[in-house]
């Protein structure tokens, strides 16, 4: 009988060591294969206010996904999120026009964001912009 | 019944499981006086397990590209969570792969483990050591160190020595006159698939001998220590009266295995750095040559043989004499006896070679 419990209780043991070794184990390779986050730039990003061009778009990387600031004709500048709201295509800048165009199923957005025509059910997200000496900061 | 019971009732149905674990587990008995020395293929098994694993996980973000490769190591390194758990692991385990795989086979010479009817047992194990050495230095030069490109310059310009083929081997091997980025593509491919597929494939080979012909009696302890089998017909070597693989000896290999992975998360954790020159931490420049560049331990004794020999194919025929006559030891020596202590020319060729293999690799580190 003590032989029989100790043999559970070191059973018990090996057991729990093996599922902590294994749990250890599954953290490590299910960290190691999760999306990197961007917390080194706090997920802003930068740039000269100069590569925009007048009446056009500059497109960029943005927390892992596409954002893009329009110069409109005013002058004013506008960020907004490139994804299409329909299926998550990325919109066109379309400069002669001066709206959005969604190639994958031909929605339209204005320069604002708001849809125009076609499937997307939502306007595209707006982006907080900043403007300092020169330099845009979305974000 | 319990839910457990059911499906092994569900399985034993359809595909007997119940008489395969008989004839497999419980059933297959081993001698009596089977060692320690016997799980380290188990051991082998599972380092083979881990590092197809960790490398699966590298190729998530490894880059195979001259201009990106130091990069995404480094960033491997530093950037992914447990990145370098994970590289640590892949490099530690490919040094301690080659050196279980040594005392394997040095357990394997010493109790004649490798005598009639094994002698396919020991060749297929022979190229397996080989298959494994080159998919280490294939290894070698993924990161792109400069310890990755000197070392790889070094290791592929022996082959230059070669009468008449030699300098058109030392191209095909690079992809071009010197190691550059076609090498890198090549020694990734043979690296990640090609050496990959037929470890496993001579390891299934190995196995399926092991299985066919039955595992070999330790000759210690015994009257009789010679061997009994003819070499008229196929006979297996069956253990009446032994003790079954499940559960007795797979708990020995279980306490292999957890030893072998004390020793090598040891090495991760508390000297990650042991198998790292600090030319591994620099990016390859081809124009620069760094000092005092050594190939890898297990490889030491190879370059100080080429250094000791004034000509260099001299080197070269000395080492392909001596590994040609391993991978045909079996044939060579054909004697019945298997107890090393009753066979003393053995014996001494066997401890003055360790002896001589320990003592190049020591002068080829300091020379």
């Amino acid at each position: 009988m003590q032989n029989a419990s100790r043999r559970k209780f070191l059973g018990l043991c090996l057991g729990g060591l093996g599922m902590a070794g294994a749990v250890a184990g599954a953290y490590s390779v299910l960290s190691y294969l999760a999306p990197l986050s961007d917390e080194g730039t706090g997920g802003k990003i930068s740039f000269s206010v100069t590569e925009i061009p007048p009446n056009g778009a500059k497109f960029f990387d943005f927390r892992g996904t596409t954002g893009v600031v329009i110069r409109k004709q005013s002058g004013e500048l506008v960020a907004l999120s490139a994804i299409c709201t329909h299926l998550g295509c990325i919109v066109q800048w379309e400069q002669d026009k001066q709206d959005f165009l969604c190639p994958c199923h031909g929605g339209r957005y204005n320069s604002d964001g708001s849809v125009i025509s076609g499937p997307p059910p939502r306007p595209l997200e707006k982006l907080a912009i900043n403007i300092t000496n020169g330099i845009v900061t979305v974000g | 019944m319990s839910p457990l019971k059911s499906i092994y009732h569900w399985l034993d149905a359809r595909i007997g499981v119940g008489e395969l674990v008989e004839k497999r587990l419980t059933g297959y008995l081993l001698p009596r006086s089977i060692n320690a020395w016997y799980s380290l293929g188990s051991v082998l098994l599972v380092i083979f397990a881990l590092q197809v694993i960790t490398g699966i996980l590298l190729l998530v973000y490894y880059v195979p590209d001259a201009e990106k490769a130091f990069k995404s190591v480094s960033s491997i390194m530093n950037d992914v969570p447990f990145g370098w758990l994970i590289r640590m692991c892949h490099a530690v385990g490919s040094n301690m792969m080659v050196a279980v795989l040594m005392l394997h086979m040095l357990s394997v010479l010493f109790m004649g483990s490798y005598k009639s009817p094994r002698e396919l047992n020991w060749v297929t194990g022979f190229i397996l050591f080989n298959l494994v050495l080159g998919i280490s230095l294939t290894g070698y030069l993924l990161p792109w160190s400069q310890l990755s490109f000197w070392a790889t310059t070094v290791a592929t310009n022996s082959a230059g020595a070669i009468p008449v083929i030699g300098k058109y081997l030392v191209e095909f091997l690079r992809g071009g006159k010197l190691v550059g980025p076609p090498t890198l593509g090549r020694f990734f491919s043979v690296h990640v698939a090609l050496l990959p597929l037929l470890i496993g494939a001579f390891i299934g080979g190995h196995l399926f001998l092991l299985e066919r012909i039955g595992v070999s009696t330790p000759p210690f302890g015994l009257k009789e220590t010679k061997n009994t089998w003819q070499g008229d017909r196929f006979r297996y070597d069956a253990h009446p009266g032994g003790i079954p693989f499940f559960p007795n000896y797979m708990l020995q290999d279980l306490t292999s295995i957890l030893i072998y992975l004390a020793i090598f998360f040891c090495v991760v954790f508390f000297t990650p750095y042991i198998f790292f020159p600090p030319t591994a931490f620099v990016p390859a420049d081809p124009y620069k040559t760094p000092a005092h560049i050594k190939p890898e331990w297990y490889f030491l004794a190879n370059y100080q043989t080429l250094k000791v020999f004034p000509n260099e194919l001299l080197g070269l025929l000395v080492q392909g004499v001596v590994m040609t006559f391993l991978a045909l030891f079996p044939f060579i020596d054909r004697g019945r006896e298997r107890h090393p202590f009753k066979r003393p020319l053995f014996l001494a060729c066997f401890i003055s070679g360790i002896i001589l293999y320990i003592a190049m690799a020591i002068w080829g580190h300091y020379s």
